[in-house]
């Protein structure tokens, strides 16, 4: 295998099933690629033998959307076990979990579900966080879930409580800056006060997504091209932060390659201009 | 003020509640309660649908969505999750339609379930060398007398399904692509199904009936020498030899185990 890649401070896209194929077939200049964990769980067979090449060729990021970091039932240690496993046999540039939880008494969601933002949450979560880092003997990234509803016995505003879990557990932070805009918005705060209050030095990846806005409040769907304010956020986030690793996901009505290439191209012209204007 | 897992707890039972089900923990903006919970609640169904939508695709054209969606829902209250790897969910769902009374007119929808779930695990498993030549040498080093007391270790992504409906037929007219006559008589008789994995992919192979309860018996750690019963029982005319060479030449057998 070749030596284990930073993540460069590049565009990079969200690899799923659909696009695997014409990515083995055509080898498109892309930064790097981010694959869910999850969905290399498996023991063997021809996906896996599929991310093994395209390990070989770009820089891999692992995102995992099961380990339930907030959850109050016990880490599973199978599932840890597993990515564990994958982190093995493919040597990830990178590895991030989510801010949520999934499930509770044995019973799984597979959602972000979001936490009431409390102290008890707060020290909770990061013993948990903690545990994973121990467990894998690697520093971890941790990403900020959208959400459609606030808890009333939230005490910790949620930048706050995103930045506490960072300076504790000294994990690095993934940026999503569509579900910053989002939550902003259904929860009516203000997102560069978000950005303001997240320390620069934990940053190490930004994410960028649609989302739906056609419902009672803007839901995350993955599933449509970045939006405007989203590109204006990310800008601002880019300036404050300098250039990170960049993110395009798309999980829902996946769209042609070329249409990801886009996204990521722009992306990548933001990162550019950014740098321009810090030299 | 509930605990962090109380919290999740009415979060998940608000959730799984019927549709405009108000959650039972205090949310900012509690009028619109029931409205923001019924957006967890749409998407996480809609999530399962979707992933076994993909693990069932037959299931899911012999059913119709319609119906295929309502089963999944009531499937989904009555055998939660219990992974965070939602590739490995829906497992149970063929035993689920065999007791499901809207499906009770078609007997035969647990063992397609059955037989696509056999698929999705043959594509998820361990990789294994396909050396014929070694198992031979095995099998030839071994002293005639421990014959009967050796065990065989199957190729990992062997699945064997048996049905007393035609559902390789019935599964075979309901892929996309099949050209010909799609009528299937469940009078056709049972089927005796290898499903496994090989460099060219997942395939499904109808085996015999003394084959089908020979490499089960196998399967089950029985030796050779009690497999064989279990074969001649379903088959007078079942022959060791030739099974164990198709078997070993095709990969089916991996290993000799003489333990």
């Amino acid at each position: 295998m070749t030596p284990r890649p930073c993540l460069p401070a590049a565009a990079g896209i969200g690899l799923r099933a659909p696009h695997v194929g014409h990515v083995l077939a055509t080898r498109p200049q892309v930064a790097w690629f981010e694959v869910h964990s999850e969905n290399y769980y498996a023991d063997g067979g021809p996906a896996l033998a599929a991310l093994d090449r395209i390990r070989a060729d770009y820089p891999l990021s692992l995102h995992g959307v099961g380990m339930s970091l907030g959850s109050t039932d016990p880490l599973d240690r199978g599932h840890l076990a597993k990515l564990k496993r994958l982190i093995a046999r493919v040597d990830p540039a990178a590895v991030s979990e989510h801010l949520c939880w999934s499930g509770v008494a044995a019973r799984h969601l597979n959602d972000l579900l979001p936490l009431p933002y409390t102290e008890e949450a707060l020290d909770h979560v990061c013993a948990r966080v903690g545990e994973v880092q121990d467990a894998l003997g690697r520093e971890l990234m941790v990403e900020n879930v959208s959400s459609y509803l606030a808890f009333a016995d939230a005490t910790i505003p949620e930048w706050e409580f995103v930045a506490a879990v960072a300076r504790r557990t000294g994990c690095k932070l993934l940026c999503d800056v569509n579900n910053i805009h989002i939550n902003a918005v259904n929860h009516g705060f203000d997102a560069d006060a978000y950005l303001a209050a997240l320390p620069p030095a934990a940053i190490a990846e930004i994410h960028l997504a649609g989302f739906d806005a056609s419902g009672p409040c803007l839901i995350d769907t993955h599933g449509a091209p970045v939006a405007p304010e989203v590109w204006a956020l990310y800008a601002r986030a880019i300036a404050r932060f300098g250039p990170q690793p960049t993110l395009i996901e798309w999980d829902t009505d996946i769209p042609a390659f070329a249409v990801l290439e886009r996204e990521a191209a722009t992306a990548q012209s933001m990162l550019e201009a950014r740098d321009a204007v810090a030299a | 003020m509930p605990s962090l897992r109380e919290l999740q707890q009415r979060f998940a039972d608000a959730a799984f509640a019927p549709p405009g089900t108000a959650p039972a923990f205090g949310v900012v903006a509690p009028a619109d309660g029931a409205l923001r919970i019924g957006i967890y609640r749409t998407a996480m169904f809609a999530n399962y649908r979707n992933a076994l939508s993909a693990s069932y695709p037959v299931v899911l054209r012999l059913t119709g969505t319609r119906f295929f969606h309502t089963a999944v829902d009531a499937f989904v209250r009555a055998h939660p999750s219990t992974s965070g790897d939602l590739n490995v969910y829906g497992d149970a769902f063929g035993d689920f339609l065999a007791g499901y009374a809207p499906a009770a007119n078609l007997p035969w929808l647990r063992d397609i379930a059955r037989l696509e779930w056999a698929q999705d695990e043959a594509h998820r498993a361990r990789d294994a060398v396909h050396a014929p030549e070694t198992v031979f040498a095995a099998l030839a080093a071994a002293p005639a007398d421990r014959l009967p007391l050796l065990r065989v270790t199957l190729e990992p992504s062997c699945r064997l399904i048996a049905s007393s409906y035609p559902v390789l037929r019935v599964w075979q007219v309901n892929q996309s692509g099949f050209e010909g006559d799609a009528r299937v008589s469940l009078d056709e008789g049972a089927d005796t199904l290898l499903v496994r994995r090989d460099a060219h992919g997942v395939s499904i192979e109808r085996i015999g009936a003394g084959d089908f309860a020979w490499l089960a018996a196998l399967a089950g750690n029985a030796t050779l020498g009690s497999a064989i019963d279990a074969a001649q029982t379903a088959d007078a005319g079942f022959d060791l030899g030739t099974a164990l060479r198709a078997h070993i030449a095709a990969g089916t057998i991996a290993a000799i185990v003489d333990a």
